[in-house]
């Protein structure tokens, strides 16, 4: 009997159960639907207690480090900021053209020359300087947590936890202990940024050394290479392709996170320029600020890409042109163009941005305004609150009601049934928790219902260890006393998630299917990566105004990327082979996709649908920006009052979120690719 | 390719048994004391018990100046006993001495220096290092051990003329093709003039053709050199090619050692039969293998100079009009046995 | 949050401002590090304390600082001083290392700020009984988004100030319901949509500020605020209770490292004698916001033509 049904089906079987027990407990027992606060721990004043002590105690240490690093940068900016603006444009295009030729060389001239004349030269070379100090200072600590990863296989299994962590807890958490520990200024940012973008080397580095052809590493140690010998001599240069490629997502996550640092101020980048710009909402200057970032974002990933591969040779008489020409231009500059900061040539540009984006609402206002006010009634009332609370005579035109409901849940049922004869019982057991959910809606959702359904997932996903790991965590959140802000969180990230899977799935395929289209999509997604998130709130805000819906859309358009890349990716990935055998076999296009492509692509998709979902909860905080009640917002409410153990355990809390959801995911994704063979 | 019987093994294995798990070492044990130390039961419990016996109680002699193939198919072991021995991995029970020297009980820094001046490898995927020059892979191993930068290229580049790559020592691997990235790694072995080397599948990699140039160039160099050679394949045809004597591996455990002939004419049981069953037998067996040393001798009225060296398939064409027994001459000259042309076409239609 | 704590500053520093004796000026070679904060009057409020020390014979270095998270430096000395603080959205740190002894109030700065509600002119037209407050009872339904229906939406405060527009609607009763901004660029952001388009807006929001003159924003007349209303549940129109009414005008002040006394005596009497109001800050912000010039530029130009404004407290701290 049991072999009728499927893990899957007796998990959803079991979950429908205890949600309708906590329904119809409910009245009874209200501690199912909210946790009661006398039991509720006290973790974040703990917490506090126990960062501030800690804080305290490794100060001394903390600080002298502080004073260390801060030379190096302020050495690097004095120098940046102190070289005639003409020198480094050349010298960069010298390098451009050493590394890639004409077009290189143009690209970086075109690039700089852009930073130069919006003004922001600067806050730029300060902005640099930052990076100059905390990219080496990620890269050398990555890179050894990866060796020790490597060299120590007792301890992957933590230094993955810890990686993880890092990458999901976010930056403004950790923040005011930050302060606390290292004292006041731009070190705090340099930390945090290299805290941030120490994982992708570490992961890069244990990768590389972990795909080393064996016979390679057999050949040093048969060679007399003693460990370490075969370690930098053979191992590391033999994966400097994978390692090149965390030096260079390294880079691009220091730059990302330069914003972060200007929160804290204590100098005057490109990062401070964008939050004053975005104090004004000024869409204009903030989008050239970004705009900058982004630039500079480009260049170092293009040149440092060029480095890693190989490349043909170009002409050093032509570098040693471009590097005399530099030296007039400088000498010129000097007695007759204005300094840097005097330079601002896009004040126009901004002013008519800003002009248009006005004319722009003042037109369409009535239009955007109904695009929200359908979205918030149709879906994401229902989705945050339930039916129950979303359908009033206001929003749908009549009051939900109880023999509504009865109706409701008649239909859902017939359908079901309808779907279990078919015998798709898992379908039906899945569409009776949807019309449930959807009536209650997320943020009303019982507790136990909620633990019990990741559990459910994570036993199907994969065992009886992930269903532990998911209900584990997720009950610390709830004992911590920020379950309703995390339920907010599971709500707006969630929606969020749906809606990038749809969209973003689609625009895939479509991507997959016409190289054009591709084209288009493509530096769409380059800019939406790199950009500061911060820039793009401004027109949201002002299309849609202060609430959920907006701070949806901004998640969206950040978490939407990766959807789309792995989307694409693993549809035009399939072996060539198999597309023959489905052609050779009378496959059509239609069928090709759907019978060949799709399914296995479907582990890659789902690996991108992972990315989204991190993405979702990173952009959870920037959300907060716009004016939400979630974990993002209590993130912030802890950095502005100072709360050590509130930023911690909020940010904790977000961390688990994510990482709950990731391992489902990839528990997912791993018994997908298992059944293709792919592992 | 002349082995000397008696002189002292340069290799020697006891009982080596290579067993993946947890706990390996613990659980032979137990399972050799359970089972009153039969192999093949030991094998099986541990099985049982989801440890993966590689390598099961193998025992065997290589000699001075002999080439000793390792032969089986994959999943046989064969791999895992060549790095047992060259302790790539850790041994878990058993002893092996090579040079007389337990190499189980040397300490890291013995094993770098043994590796440094007695051991050279040959691997199946090459094992070139990507970031260096042609020159710079076969002379890394001299500067492992320490040799100055211009006697140790000097060294390279004539090992490299020796597998005929002179000229091309500043290439990069990948530039390459794959007959010539494995004479750059058969040169890297031999770097270190090294009294024992170790070749991993060498030409497995390789078209048919051009494993058939470079077995022909490895018999050649061995000539030259004479090394003690371990070499691991899994195509019994280059095996009879090459062997000085065969250790055919099956499931962890070696079921025949034996000279290609012995091989051939005398499989011990099926699944080695089976592996000899295409080979043209008539091309890889030599009369000395059958032939007899009758006393009295017979008549022998025709000679039509039959050498013991000589394959089953060109004896039977010297004496293919005879039926009576006719001498086997030694390459001294002096008469090495008898054979009749019966025996000859016997051997050729036995077992098939 | 922290009105009690502000209100009872306020009380205490009065503004009793006297020309004191001068004083020693202490450490010249060691520059005065003043903050400078996220938004222009602050700015420009440093700007023009700063030429005032540089005028006294000191060095000083700008460092930008967030505002929120700069008070712990400020009391370890990586800060000296920072000239106009808000004692309405000063973070609960400030007021922990004050207890202590950590920090030192310099007194106001007289800047006569306003906090309150505030919508855009033409909501006059929509909503005829404004300015007063009890106009926003019964045209609430015309400040109504599809999130708060059937009330109106008042933006309020972000979280990390605190929640105050929330406080008085429930205090006053009105029927609205407060949504907190993300961030001073959100309110700024939404000010900018809806009078693009003339759309309805009430939001909680502070004087000076550019925004007020360029959205052409009008503060609603709430029941005046008072100490008592603020203590006393019988005050105010709500008899049951506290806080309804307006806000109490903020107490805008200068906040330094104690050890500043010591080390630079004049540069510490110049600054606690600083003032500013809104009349002379408010065009500079304009200059700023609206007309896109350079802050330091602005500011000179003003030292230059208003001398006798700040060259007496300069000089009876040096004399």
């Amino acid at each position: 009997m049991t072999d009728r049904f499927s893990p899957g089906t007796r998990a959803a079987a079991l979950t429908l159960l205890v949600g309708l027990a906590c329904v119809i407990f409910a009245p009874l027992a209200p501690w199912l639907v909210k946790w009661p606060a006398a039991l509720t721990v006290p973790a974040t004043e703990w917490i506090g207690a126990v960062v501030t002590w800690l804080a305290d105690a490794l100060k001394p240490l903390a600080r002298m480090g502080a004073r260390a690093l801060s030379w190096p940068m302020d050495w690097a900016g004095w120098a940046l900021i102190q070289t005639p603006f003409p020198l480094t444009i050349g010298a960069v295009t010298a390098l451009g053209w050493h590394l890639g030729g004409w077009r290189m060389a143009a690209g970086v001239l075109a690039g700089l020359g852009f930073v130069l004349i919006s003004g922001y030269w600067a806050p730029g070379m300060t902005t640099l300087s930052l990076v100059a100090v905390s990219v080496p200072l990620a890269l050398l600590a990555g890179g050894v947590t990866g060796i020790v990863a490597y060299k120590l296989p007792a301890l992957r299994r933590p230094i993955h936890v810890l990686l993880d962590v890092m990458q999901t807890v976010p930056t403004f958490a950790y923040l005011t202990p930050l302060l606390l520990l290292l004292g006041f200024g731009p070190v705090v940012g340099l930390i945090a940024s290299a805290i941030y973008a120490a994982p992708p080397i570490a992961r890069n580095v244990l990768l590389g050394l972990e795909r080393v052809d064996p016979d390679i590493r057999e050949a040093a140690a048969m060679n007399g290479a003693n460990p370490w010998q075969q370690l930098f001599l053979i191992e590391l240069p033999t994966a400097s392709r994978q390692i090149w490629v965390g030096v260079n997502q390294t880079i691009m996550a220091a730059l990302s996170m330069v914003i972060i640092a200007a929160v804290i101020g204590g100098f005057d980048d490109i990062g401070w320029a964008v939050l004053l710009t975005m104090r004004k909402a000024d869409f204009g200057n903030s989008l050239v600020a970004g705009l900058v970032i982004v630039i500079f974002a480009m260049l170092i990933d293009r040149l440092s890409g060029k480095l890693a591969e190989t490349r043909p040779v170009y002409s050093a008489r032509i570098t040693w042109v471009i590097l005399a020409l530099t030296v007039i231009c400088t000498l010129i500059a000097a007695r007759h163009l204005p300094a840097s900061n005097a330079i601002n040539l896009l004040g126009g540009v901004t002013d008519w941005m800003n002009a248009t984006l006005g004319r722009f609402i003042a037109a369409y206002g009535p239009l955007l305004n109904a695009i929200k006010t359908n979205a918030m009634i149709y879906l994401l009332l229902p989705l945050r609150i339930g039916f129950d609370h979303a359908v009033t005579p206001m929003t749908w035109g009549f009051q939900w009601s109880a023999p509504i409901s009865a109706a409701y849940f008649a239909v859902a049922a017939l359908l079901a049934a309808w779907l279990g004869w078919r015998g798709r019982l898992l379908a039906a057991l899945v569409l009776l928790l949807a019309a449930g959910v959807l009536k209650l809606g997320i943020t009303h959702l019982p507790w136990p219902f909620v633990l019990f359904g990741a559990g459910a997932l994570g036993w199907v996903a994969g065992g009886r260890g992930l269903a532990a790991y998911a209900v584990i965590l997720l009950a610390i959140i709830l004992v911590m006393g920020l379950w309703e802000p995390a339920l907010l969180s599971l709500y707006l990230s969630g929606t969020a998630v749906l809606i990038c899977a749809v969209v973003g799935g689609l625009i895939g395929l479509l991507s997959a299917l016409s190289p054009a289209m591709w084209r288009v999509v493509r530096p769409i997604c380059d800019l939406l990566q790199t950009i500061p998130m911060f820039v793009f709130l401004i027109p949201v805000l002002m299309f849609f105004q202060i609430g959920e819906f907006s701070a949806l859309l901004a998640i969206c358009s950040y978490a939407v990327v990766p959807m789309i890349r792995y989307t694409r990716q693993g549809l035009v990935s399939t072996p060539e082979d198999q597309v023959e055998a489905a052609i050779s076999s009378g496959a059509n296009r239609r069928a090709l996709l759907t019978e060949v492509r799709l399914p296995y692509a479907a582990p890659v998709i789902l690996l991108g649908l992972n990315q989204t979902i991190l993405y979702a909860f990173s952009m959870l905080v920037i959300a907060a920006l716009i004016g939400t009640t979630d974990l993002g917002q209590q993130i912030y409410l802890a950095l502005g009052q100072g709360d050590v153990g509130l930023g911690v355990a909020a940010g904790a809390a977000m961390a688990m979120l994510a990482l709950v959801a990731d391992r489902l995911v990839q528990g997912f994704a791993r018994k997908q690719s298992e059944a293709l063979g792919l592992e | 390719m002349t082995a000397t019987p008696n002189a002292a093994p340069a290799i020697s294995c006891k009982g080596v048994w290579q067993v993946f798990g947890v706990n390996p070492k613990k659980n032979l044990d137990r399972a050799l004391q359970e089972t009153g130390g039969d192999p093949h039961e030991t094998a099986q419990l541990l099985r049982r018990r989801g440890l993966i016996p590689a390598v099961q109680d193998v025992t065997f002699d290589v000699r001075e100046g002999e080439v000793f193939v390792i032969m089986g198919l994959s999943g046989s072991g064969k791999s895992t006993l060549i790095r047992t021995i060259s302790r790539l991995i850790e041994g878990t029970a058993g002893e092996i001495r090579i040079g007389g020297e337990d190499i189980f009980a040397a300490d890291a820094r013995r094993l770098l220096a043994l590796r440094r001046d007695k051991l050279g490898m040959v691997f199946q995927h090459f094992g070139l290092f990507p970031h260096m020059t042609i020159v710079d892979n076969v002379a890394f191993p001299l500067k492992m051990q320490g040799m100055a930068t211009a006697p140790r290229r000097a060294r390279a580049i004539e090992v490299l003329e020796l597998v005929g790559l002179g000229g091309r020592e500043d290439a990069r691997p990948h530039q390459l093709s794959g007959g010539q990235r494995q004479r750059v790694g058969i040169a890297r072995s031999l770097a270190v003039n090294p009294d024992l080397w170790f070749l991993d599948e060498p030409f497995s990699a390789l078209d048919p053709l051009i494993r058939r140039q470079l077995q022909d160039e490895f018999l050649s160099i061995q000539a030259d050199l004479g090394k003690t050679a371990v070499f691991i394949t899994h195509d019994i045809t280059e095996a009879l090619k090459i062997a000085d004597r065969i250790a055919i591996m099956r499931g962890g455990v070696v079921v025949q050692i034996g000279t290609p002939d012995d091989i051939i004419l005398n499989p011990v049981d099926d699944y080695v039969r089976e592996f000899t069953r295409d080979v043209p037998k008539g091309r890889h067996a030599h009369v000395e293998t059958i032939m007899t040393r009758p006393d009295p001798l017979p008549e022998m009225p025709d000679d039509p100079k039959l050498g013991a060296d000589m394959t089953i398939d060109s004896a039977l064409a010297a004496c293919m009009s005879l039926y009576q027994p006719v001498p086997v001459w030694g390459r001294d000259g002096q008469m090495a046995g008898v054979v009749s042309p019966r025996d000859l076409a016997a051997a050729l239609k036995a077992e098939t | 949050m922290k009105r009690p704590q502000a209100t009872a500053l306020a009380a205490i520093a009065g503004l009793s401002i006297s020309f004191a004796q001068a004083a020693e000026l202490g450490a010249v070679d060691e520059p005065i590090k003043l903050a400078v904060n996220e938004w222009t009057g602050q700015q420009i409020t440093t700007r023009i304390a700063g030429h005032m020390l540089e005028q006294a014979g000191y060095k000083v270095q700008y460092v930008t600082a967030g505002y929120q998270n700069m008070w712990q430096a400020m009391s370890d000395g990586d800060l000296d001083a920072a000239v106009e603080v808000w004692a309405s959205n000063v973070p609960q740190g400030y007021h922990q290392l004050h207890d202590a002894g950590k920090l030192e109030d310099l007194g106001a700065l007289g800047l006569d700020a306003r906090e309150g509600f505030v919508y855009p002119a033409y909501m006059e037209e929509t909503c005829p009984g404004l300015p007063d407050w009890q106009a926003l009872a019964e045209c609430a339904a015309s400040f109504a988004t599809v999130e708060t229906l059937p009330e109106g939406r008042l933006l309020d405060y972000p979280g990390e100030w605190g929640t105050p527009g929330a406080d008085r609607i429930k205090a006053l009763g009105l029927p609205f319901r407060a949504i907190p901004a993300g961030s001073e660029g959100a309110l700024v952001a939404e000010f900018r949509a809806a009078t693009a388009q003339n759309a309805p807006l009430l939001a909680v929001f502070w004087q000076p500020h550019w925004a007020i003159g360029a959205f052409d924003l009008r503060f609603a007349a709430l029941p005046e605020g008072t100490e008592e209303c603020y203590s006393d549940p019988a005050a105010g129109p709500n008899p049951d209770v506290t806080g309804d009414c307006d806000f109490i005008p903020t107490r805008v002040f200068k906040a330094a490292w104690p050890g500043m006394k010591e080390k630079w005596p004049a540069a510490h009497e110049i600054l606690s004698n600083l003032t500013l109001s809104v009349e002379q800050q408010q065009p500079l912000m304009g200059a700023v916001d609206v007309d896109g010039r350079q802050t330091p530029e602005v500011v000179a130009e003003w030292l230059a033509a208003n001398e006798s404004a700040w060259r007496p407290i300069v000089d009876a701290a040096v004399e």
